[in-house]
């Protein structure tokens, strides 16, 4: 027994010592905090490497998920599904005046929050990734970003399962959406982005200290309806100036406008969306890799 | 760094925070530095921070099998995350040619509810393993770990051993150049054990470098060819592992008896033919302040030792040498003289050997109140190189019952040395002949 497995062993790893291919790795205080452009590259050929590895954690985390469970991938629908019929009564009781909308209410309150959710899971799960990786983190040395990426994973495809729910109401409501929803894709993007980029800080800000994950439930909370997700932005002064500070609502609010109308009321500020989303994610990467070394012993 | 050099640890000082709000505020203050791109005054200590690693240098060269011991605390762990790039020094630089691999917690990353194959596949891609390697290597995987009727079950339901064996197996197939080593092998069952002391014998005869964590002086004597002895995040010795073990006895013996005057140089001024009777032994050797110890305390113990033959105490002895184990007794009552007995036990609690006056027909006559005796046990050392405790205890059989008066179990530690290696826990003092018979 014993021998067979050494020279098994020996066989498949006789080849192996290949000097030329031995990389020099320096560690000191600094990490890569001034290095600038070869900083980039570092993370770049990190995040290259470790794209099987995301994949394998994404695929992890979607099959684990629900395996011990009767209701399974339900439970992506449901909590979402009981939103909205609670909203679509008390729209439709005039309990809450909620403004008018483009399309159909129900319609337009269950995208808006699949949406919601999208944006909120990804950054709840990036939030915890690390901390729920306990060992790993303080144990491995590897590109901990693949944990934090691969966490947006599981909300993307919930996010898909969604669809069911949304499809169906749509065509209830015979709610046509116009071609521009192919472009939706494009406006989903810098929602997941916007997210990971605050997901890769808040991440290490929950490895120092864990009243992270509690206080951004609240924030969630409270973010959904400073959002427009259940009620039509706001045109008003003051209250429209939230459309502003929330870099979400024109994201949102062209999102509603590709399924309604086909175009953007607010395309400058979608723009500017975008490219705030864009830097929220690569400035929360870089601080990811500086300070993940200084904070993984904190796992 | 010259090219047979594959490790190079220069003047690294790394700090930690003994308070957890402290550390808090610290890691906070700390990060948004890094990421604002702030001055950070790393080289100096703030209130409740202290450097968990000093100033250490070293160097490793490749192929070598290095052993780092050192007491708890003493920064060995510290030292092998910083190597293996987990965390950065806050003072110095290390230099690492190659590929690290690590054995610092065997099965990190498992996820419970994934099978083992599900697990194997994520762990190695965890540490780099490209697709390739891993389809190429997991049948050897598995193999090695012994685990192939488990191999589709989810990990949740192995036992401790399985889970470890996993880890292992997956550990040893990632190719690294320098294999990091911490103790992690003392668990499983003894085959298993002995299959991962192979396999790192096959990685040091491959030429693979090795730094091993351990508290098992035995294995640095056996397995390392340098040893470096860590103490309060100094590097205190660097050399051949017989030097440095030694080192390393003696420094815990100092410690213990917060004395520098190492206890073999002792003068204790003792009159042989009247062996420590009147003398206080305490402070001559240092007890174990968690003793286990219960009894009536008719006959109470006041203390007890390991005496050489020219009545030095020892708390460090060399195998097959004589020593007088002596027990001091106070009797607190009229009675016959009570069964006095020692029992060596080794780190696990199990009895090694030992005697008794009533397993040897000892009687000792009629004692009254307050009498003070000591009775010595003289007792050559079989046990092989190792640590142990001496347990000591006074007895009697009243009215046909055994009371126990005074049990001091785990009274104190000793160690013992040897140069002559033999296998087993002690010299069975074998005599070899041999003649040709063709």
């Amino acid at each position: 027994m014993e021998n067979t497995i050494y020279s098994g062993q020996l066989s498949t790893q006789g080849s192996k010592p290949d000097e030329s291919k031995f990389v020099e790795v320096e560690y000191t205080s600094r990490g890569i905090r001034r290095d600038g452009l070869a900083g980039w590259r570092l993370m770049v050929r990190e995040l290259v490497g470790s794209r099987r590895l995301i994949w394998l954690l994404i695929l992890r985390d979607i099959s684990v998920r629900y395996r011990q469970s009767i209701f399974g991938y339900g439970w992506a629908i449901i909590p979402q599904i009981a939103t909205v019929a609670t909203f679509a009564f008390l729209h439709a009781s005039r309990v809450l005046p909620i403004g008018d909308t483009r399309i159909a209410y129900v319609a337009y309150a269950l995208w808006g929050i699949s949406v919601w959710q999208l944006f909120a899971g990804c950054l709840s799960n990036c939030t915890t990734s690390l901390v729920s990786s306990g060992s790993l983190v303080t144990r491995v040395n590897f590109p901990r970003e693949a944990l934090v990426i691969a966490a947006v994973g599981q909300p993307v495809f919930d996010f898909f399962i969604r669809f069911v729910p949304v499809i169906a109401v749509f065509v209830w409501y015979g709610v046509a959406p116009s071609w521009g929803v192919l472009f939706m894709p494009l406006v989903l993007l810098p929602v997941i982005l916007l997210a990971l980029g605050l997901g890769f800080v808040l991440s290490i800000a929950n490895l120092i200290i864990r009243d992270v994950v509690n206080a951004l439930g609240m924030a969630l909370t409270i973010g959904m309806f400073l959002t427009p997700v259940l009620y039509p932005a706001p045109v008003r002064w003051p209250f429209f100036l939230i459309n502003f500070l929330n870099p979400l609502s024109p994201l949102l609010t062209t999102s509603q406008d590709l399924i309604a109308g086909g175009y953007v009321t607010r395309p400058e500020m979608f723009v500017a969306a975008y490219i705030f989303s864009l830097a929220v994610a690569l400035g929360g990467w870089r601080a990811f890799r500086i300070t993940i070394p200084r904070v993984a012993p904190y796992a | 760094m010259s090219t047979d050099t594959i490790i190079s640890v220069k003047g690294v000082s790394k700090k930690f925070c003994r308070s957890l709000k402290r550390t808090m505020l610290y890691g906070m203050r700390d990060v948004a530095g890094d990421v604002l791109g702030l001055s950070q005054h790393s080289d100096g200590l703030r209130p409740d921070e202290f450097w968990a690693l000093d100033d250490v240098s070293f160097e490793v060269k490749r192929g070598e099998c290095l052993g780092l011991i050192g007491p708890n605390g003493a920064g060995k762990s510290t030292l092998l995350k910083l190597l293996n790039g987990i965390t950065l020094p806050d003072k110095g630089k290390i230099k690492v040619a190659g590929r690290i691999g690590a054995l610092l917690e065997l099965g990190a990353g498992f996820h419970p509810m994934l099978t083992g194959r599900e697990n194997i596949h994520l762990n190695a891609a965890i540490l780099g393993l490209t697709r390739e390697e891993i389809t190429e290597k997991f049948d050897a995987i598995v193999d090695f770990s012994g685990l192939q009727e488990f191999i589709d079950s989810p990990v949740k339901h192995y036992s401790s051993g399985m889970y470890v064996r996993l880890g292992f197996a997956i550990a040893a197939h990632a190719n690294p150049d320098v294999f990091l080593v911490d103790e992690a092998l003392a668990v499983g069952d003894i085959l298993f054990q002995s299959k991962c002391y192979a396999k790192l014998r096959e990685f040091r005869d491959r030429g693979i470098t090795i730094i091993f964590v351990t508290h098992s002086l035995d294995l640095v004597m056996t397995h390392c060819g340098r040893a470096i002895l860590l103490g309060k995040g100094n590097v205190i010795g660097n050399g051949t592992p017989k030097v440095v073990v030694d080192q390393y006895n003696k420094m815990i013996t100092e410690g213990e008896t917060k004395n520098d005057v190492p206890l073999g140089n002792r003068a204790v001024v003792v009159d042989p033919s009247s062996p420590s009777k009147d003398i206080e032994w305490n402070g001559l050797f240092n007890v174990n302040p968690n003793e286990d110890r219960y009894g009536t305390k008719k006959v109470e113990i006041l203390e007890a030792g390991i005496f050489t033959i020219s009545d030095l105490p020892a708390q460090i002895l060399e195998r097959n040498q004589e020593y007088f184990i002596k027990v001091k007794v106070r009797h607190n009552d009229q009675m016959p003289g009570p069964i006095v007995a020692y029992v060596i036990k080794d780190a696990k609690g199990t009895i090694l050997c030992g005697t008794n006056t009533s397993y040897q027909d000892m009687d000792m006559g009629w004692m009254s109140a307050g009498d003070v005796i000591v009775v010595t046990f003289r007792q050559t050392l079989r046990l092989n190189p190792g640590e142990y405790m001496l347990c000591v205890g006074s007895a009697a059989y009243e009215e046909g019952e055994y009371v126990v008066y005074d049990r001091r179990y785990d009274y104190m530690s000793f160690r013992v040395f040897s140069d002559e290696p033999r296998a087993g826990i002690f010299d069975a003092e074998s005599a070899i002949e041999w003649c040709r018979i063709h």
